[in-house]
């Protein structure tokens, strides 16, 4: 369960993410929309606590990222914008290292990487080096690591960015079997066919601010439009650019 | 706790699988000891053979009391070539001895005889035959000269009436501590160049491999994450200084100093008291080259930060050799410095006070952990973070 009000960041005099507010309940996917530089990963890397919001609430399983980022990392799973490997250890060794730093029992931890390599199908990978990874097996790997403490929260910045159709096919399933399985899943992508292909709900950004929220039927309701991608240019305000 | 163990035992398996942090920490300790072998060996050698230089004699029909005495110093007299000054200028001998003809006749007469000394003065490798050459003639003038005053009735002490006697206050071992003056250079240097590698490589690495947002995210305070990345630097720049001074001691075990008239001791003692100086130097090497790295967005450019920084440490060797450093109290405290001066003392035999030792082991700890958690501050800033 993750909650973010009026949250607020400035970059200087650029206001970078404005008065921002939703709510990803559990066991649903959530999908954070929105075109380039609409504070998507803005907006996802404060509520990872790796950036100081300058207003606003943000709460993790009801931990308060501000007053304690580190309570909130440990509810949730990670795949932020850059997903850099250390190339000379193996996925196993990637996935051990950010097990202990999580704190997962020792006794457990091997077992959950067997899991894991089986769930993102690593069998052949596992325990080679990852330099020479394709860009699927990089992110397989990046997202592994986020997960091995088996996190309630799944966050996920433009998690299909790279991967070819088999990837991006293979990133589907193990986002619906996340759903599946009770988690909150929040993440972020600039392609509509994505976002509705997975998303239970929607949140719209753009320019920093909150343009609609809803379940794809609702948005369409709100725009009076009869296509996603319709709505999704006429919320966002993209066809006055045009 | 378990989670710098956790990170410093990542570190160490990425640096022993990177070649070149094993390189680094391998191929520096190797190249002074190498050098020392050479240098020494050649040294030795050449003193050598100033030893039992042959002395080519022209003439020496005429002055067979020169001769016996030449023999009677220790050297071979050998005939000379029939055109000595053609002889020097080839370099088929240092120098030529030629005594004239009229020799006996002056001496006889006691008169002043010559003898000359054909030599090449642009050859600086033969300086050291040409002047025992001089000295042996000089040296049997002056036999002669007294003898002759003794014949006279007058005492030779006449004839000279002040006489210079050099006292030499530096203890044998004194002088081969100056001699040796790059030794504490060179494990000083130990320190810094061994870990650099996997300094650069903790830090300055995980922001161009973009691999740093990720790693923040894990619920892992910062100073752990530094402090973990920093023991991984310590302990290659350790194991660096370590076998450094392995290398040192075999190379210099095998160089004959009684030969070069240096008396060197490297015993246990010794060894132990270079150990206990240097290896917390280790702590502010990697400190400080962890901290400089982190403002480095790639490993090329954190690598340019930290070649300027070597020279930093090089100073106080270099002023060293140029002048005594002597030891004053403020000295210690300094890294790179108080080891410097550390080091002198040990190789000299000097006692050295345990509180020299307190004073710059825990001086560079002190400092060391002072730059991990300046660079524990970096880490939160977000344009280090996140700025590529």
């Amino acid at each position: 369960m993750i909650r973010v009000e009026n949250l607020q960041k400035r970059f200087g005099e650029f206001t970078a993410v404005d008065g921002v507010s939703f709510e990803v309940p559990n066991g649903q996917v959530t999908g954070l929309l929105g075109p380039n530089g609409a504070g998507k990963t803005t907006t996802l890397r404060m509520l990872y606590g790796l950036m100081r919001a300058d207003g606003g609430r943000m709460e993790v399983e009801g931990v308060d990222v501000d007053r304690d980022p580190q309570g909130a990392q440990a509810h949730m799973g990670i795949l932020p914008d850059s997903r850099g490997l250390y190339p000379r250890l193996t996925a196993r060794e990637h996935l051990r290292y950010f097990g202990q730093l999580q704190g997962v029992d020792k006794s457990m931890l091997e077992t959950r990487i067997d899991d894991l390599i089986q769930q993102l199908e690593m069998d052949g990978i596992a325990d080679r080096r990852s330099e020479g990874f394709s860009q699927g097996e990089r992110v397989k790997v990046a997202l592994g690591r986020a997960l091995v403490h088996n996190p309630t929260n799944v966050l996920l910045d433009e998690p299909t960015n790279g991967l070819d159709v088999l990837g991006t096919r293979a990133m589907r399933s193990i986002i619906r079997r996340m759903r599946e399985e009770g988690k909150c899943v929040l993440f972020s992508s600039h392609i509509m066919q994505e976002v509705s292909a997975l998303c239970d709900r929607i949140v719209i950004i753009s320019s920093g601010h909150i343009v609609a929220q809803g379940t794809p039927a609702e948005l369409l309701i709100q725009s009076g439009h009869d296509t996603l991608e319709d709505a999704f240019v006429m919320l966002t305000g993209l066809d006055e650019v045009r | 706790m378990n989670t710098i163990l956790a990170v410093l035992k990542k570190e160490l398996l990425d640096g022993l699988r990177d070649r070149r942090s094993v390189m680094s920490a391998f191929i520096f300790p190797m190249i002074g000891p190498l050098f020392i072998s050479f240098m020494f060996n050649t040294i030795t050698e050449r003193q050598r053979e100033s030893q039992d230089i042959d002395i080519p004699l022209i003439g020496g029909e005429y002055a067979p009391g020169f001769v016996d005495w030449i023999e009677r110093r220790g050297f071979t007299p050998i005939d000379g070539p029939d055109d000595p000054q053609a002889a020097v200028r080839d370099g088929t001998y240092d120098f030529v001895l030629v005594i004239p003809e009229d020799y006996a006749e002056d001496m006889a007469e006691a008169r002043t005889a010559e003898i000359e000394l054909v030599r090449d003065g642009t050859k600086k490798d033969a300086g050291a035959a040409v002047g025992k050459a001089h000295d042996l003639v000089n040296s049997y003038s002056r036999m002669i000269g007294n003898l002759r005053l003794i014949a006279r009735g007058v005492s030779p002490q006449l004839s000279q009436p002040v006489k210079v006697e050099t006292v030499d206050v530096a203890s044998e071992r004194q002088r081969a501590a100056h001699f040796m003056v790059f030794i504490p250079m060179y494990v000083i240097l130990a320190a810094f160049m061994t870990g650099m590698n996997i300094a650069v490589d903790a830090t300055a690495g995980e922001r161009e491999r973009n691999s740093l947002e990720p790693l923040l995210v894990n619920p892992v305070s910062r100073q752990a994450l530094v402090l973990g990345k920093w023991l991984g630097a310590v302990v290659f720049s350790c194991f660096g200084i370590a076998l450094t001074l392995a290398g040192l001691v075999f190379a210099m075990s095998r160089v004959s100093w009684q030969e070069l008239g240096i008396q060197l001791q490297m015993g246990p003692p010794e060894i132990i008291g270079v150990l206990v100086a240097t290896l917390p130097l280790a702590f502010f090497a990697s400190g400080l080259q962890v901290l400089v790295a982190s403002f480095a967005r790639s490993f090329k450019e954190a690598q340019s930060y930290i070649s300027l920084l070597i020279l930093l440490p090089m100073i106080p060797s270099i002023i060293a050799q140029l002048y005594s450093l002597g030891n004053k109290w403020w000295m210690a405290p300094i890294p790179a410095l108080g080891q410097q001066v550390l080091l002198t003392e040990v190789l000299s035999g000097e006692s050295v006070s345990l509180l020299s030792f307190l004073a710059s082991g825990a001086s560079s700890l002190l400092l060391g952990l002072l730059c991990v958690w300046i660079t524990a501050k970096l880490f939160q800033r977000e344009h280090i973070v996140f700025g590529r």
